[in-house]
């Protein structure tokens, strides 16, 4: 796997039209204040890995990007948060439109009970009227963009619970992208796979950003230098350190952030 | 290495045998309790199919299967329309109880409401329903009384063979006249008057048996009768007196419902309507949420996930629960017998919704009363048609269990 484009023009072109803007940003659950005051702007076409250790609220922060949080009662929050000219946070927002703009996969592979020509053709049955050439093409675009296509070509009506671990997180990648979205939400995607299949994930992670915004949380430190672009520190509901990956991994700023990515602590 | 607690200092795995004796012979003690508990119930199912075997089976036979109850003679008495009736029951039942608990379960599992005074109603509902479901269905038949019988009375009260309550659709009323011939019989369409009976004086709108419309001849006995044979088929004598007979559709429809086969079926759906709730809700919380998360992340909406994902995923548990549910409303007896009461000497099945119904539980419970020996063996062998209809209808649910 080459390592990752982190042209400091490039990187700073992006920086200067975020996709994605975060100023102020508070969360609560109930009473707990999970995320304080963060502000970051995540960068078109780039891979911004979100890093820190259990509970520093870097889920949170995901879930909010696209409003999974509106599924938790108690679930609150204030600030900014922008995609483009979308305001993400008004209660007005139409999360069903939010949502096919900003996809997510989700830490365990969650395919549907159906067949996996089913599980990639579910969004866009949802979102679109399209003839059945049009799908069977969408499909196989999803699958063989997410480097799928190969593996299952032959039994697209079988089961997507037959798959192995590894290829029903693909799926997963596959489902989402077919709505086409321009952000892909990525919550520890990795973390109930073998090595091997983690390294296809994180090869496509790698290809897809081509064509997608993507922002992943990790809790492997080798994987956020090995596929992101830039990273944001997280501790305890605080965005502490942010840079380029390569920056953060070789010169962190700060001794918490040194002790975490040098895996002292975590 | 620091020096161990007291207590296990003091241990000696000697010392300790008389305790673990006591302990295994408790332990042996209880094992054989167990056993003695669960071989005395299975001793007492074993006896109930037994004796009901013994009983019943010399009587099973196609006769018996095909024919109606003989008060007169028990060789000849038979339990055909309490089957077709509580299947018919069972099914009226499940059509009108099935969506509503489906319905109610998805509510309470899949659209908890955010809105605080919402949600105590939600509370309230959920724990109503935990309730409703011990309520002895003598009760429910009460209520069905009440409310699908009778209902308070509001559209006037029931009385044996009369004109009562309101119609809606699916009757014709006519008076039934002899032919002048007297080889045939002729049926005129009731007017407005809804008199009971229909003195004819004047040609009117009538029908042959097959109820196709002929045109009435009305013949003064006083005049020389016609003489064609096909004229005299369509006539009547003049001043001859017609008696009321009603026609009904299946699907006649009148308020208030009276003692009818779809009162029975409202009642009953209510007793099963908690059972199919809980145990569709249930089957609704055994799906996975990450399924629903997959589902909203891509955009759908709370309906769109209930109805393509959680619903799907969930058929098999709802549809177990919906089965085990219908086993309870085909063996019920005491709302029935509220509702439809226990006349037994209906010749067929409910031939309309209106139509009074006999169940194969009523039947039971009246030849197991009757003093007559023969009677209460037909009894034992209508139990075991109850029997292997709920054993058919339980093995369906553990099959379809098994594969969710």
């Amino acid at each position: 796997m080459s390592e990752p484009n982190t042209n400091a023009a490039n990187s700073k072109n992006a920086l200067e039209a975020p996709r994605i803007l975060i100023e102020n940003f508070d969360a609560w659950y109930g009473d707990f204040h999970a995320l304080q005051n963060i502000g970051a702007k995540i960068a078109a076409n780039q891979v911004t890995a979100l890093i820190g250790p259990s509970g520093c609220g870097k889920s949170t922060l995901l879930k909010w990007m696209n409003r999974m949080n509106d599924l938790v009662p108690s679930a609150r929050s204030g600030g900014t948060m922008r995609i483009g000219d979308l305001d993400i946070l008004a209660p007005t927002t139409d999360v069903v439109a939010l949502r096919r703009v900003v996809g997510m996969v989700f830490q365990k592979p969650n395919p549907f009970p159906k067949s996996i020509y089913d599980n990639v053709a579910f969004g866009p049955r949802l979102h679109f009227k399209i003839s059945q050439a049009d799908m069977d093409e969408l499909v196989e675009w999803s699958l063989r963009k997410a480097a799928l296509w190969d593996e299952v070509k032959d039994r697209l009506r079988k089961p997507a619970l037959s798959l192995s671990g590894g290829q029903q997180q693909r799926l997963c990648i596959a489902r989402t992208i077919a709505i086409g979205p321009e952000v892909l939400l990525m919550d520890e995607p990795c973390s109930a796979l073998d090595p091997a299949s983690t390294a296809k994930i994180e090869d496509l992670i790698y290809e897809l950003r081509a064509n997608y915004t993507i922002v992943i949380v990790t809790h492997n430190m080798q994987q956020a230098s090995r596929c992101s672009d830039t990273t944001l520190f997280f501790l305890q509901g605080k965005v502490v350190e942010s840079g380029p990956t390569q920056e953060l991994f070789t010169r962190p700023k700060l001794k918490q952030t040194e002790d975490y990515v040098t895996g002292k602590y975590g | 290495m620091t020096e161990l607690p007291k207590a296990l200092q003091e241990f000696k795995p000697n010392e300790a045998s008389e305790r673990t004796e006591l302990q295994r012979r408790r332990d042996r003690w209880f094992r054989a309790l167990c056993l003695a508990v669960g071989c005395s119930s299975i001793a007492i199912l074993f006896l109930l199919l037994v004796s009901i075997a013994y009983q019943g089976s010399s009587s099973l036979n196609g006769t018996f299967l095909s024919a109606s109850h003989d008060p007169e003679n028990p060789a000849r008495a038979g339990m055909y329309p309490s089957i077709v009736g509580s299947v018919i029951l069972c099914t009226l039942c499940a059509i009108i109880s099935l969506p509503i608990g489906v319905a109610a379960a998805v509510y309470l599992e899949e659209f908890q409401p955010k809105n605080r005074w919402l949600l105590r109603l939600h509370g309230l509902v959920q724990l109503n329903i935990a309730n409703l479901a011990g309520v002895p269905s003598v009760v429910y038949g009460l209520l069905g009384l009440t409310l699908f019988v009778y209902m308070f009375q509001l559209f006037g009260k029931l009385e044996q063979n009369q004109v009562s309550g309101i119609d809606f659709w699916g009757i014709q009323r006519y008076y039934q006249f002899v032919t002048a011939d007297d080889l045939a019989v002729i049926f005129v369409l009731m007017d407005e008057s809804r008199e009971s009976t229909l003195k004819i004086e004047s040609v009117r709108p009538a029908f042959d048996t097959n109820f196709r419309p002929i045109e009435l001849q009305v013949w003064d006995p006083a005049t020389p009768q016609p003489t064609d044979p096909e004229v005299l088929g369509r006539t009547v004598r003049k001043g001859d007196v017609g008696a009321l007979v009603e026609i009904y559709s299946w699907y006649y429809f009148r308020l208030p419902f009276g003692p009818s086969l779809l009162a029975a079926a409202l009642t009953l759906s209510l007793v099963i309507l908690p059972i199919i709730v809980i145990a569709s809700q249930e089957a609704l919380r055994a799906v996975p949420s990450s399924m629903r998360e997959a589902s909203a992340g891509m955009g759908a909406t709370r309906w769109q996930t209930t109805q393509q994902v959680t619903l799907p995923a969930a058929l098999p548990g709802v549809l177990t629960g919906a089965i085990l549910a219908m086993g309870r409303a085909i063996g019920e007896a005491a709302p029935i017998f509220v509702v439809l009461g226990g006349n037994i000497a209906k010749r067929t099945g409910p031939e309309h919704l209106m139509d009074s119904c006999v169940t194969m539980p009523i039947l039971i419970f009246a030849w197991a009363d009757n003093p007559v020996e023969q009677y209460r063996q037909l009894a034992a062998a209508a139990i075991i048609v109850l029997v292997a209809l709920l054993l058919v209808m339980n093995s369906m649910a553990i099959y379809l269990r098994g594969r969710s």
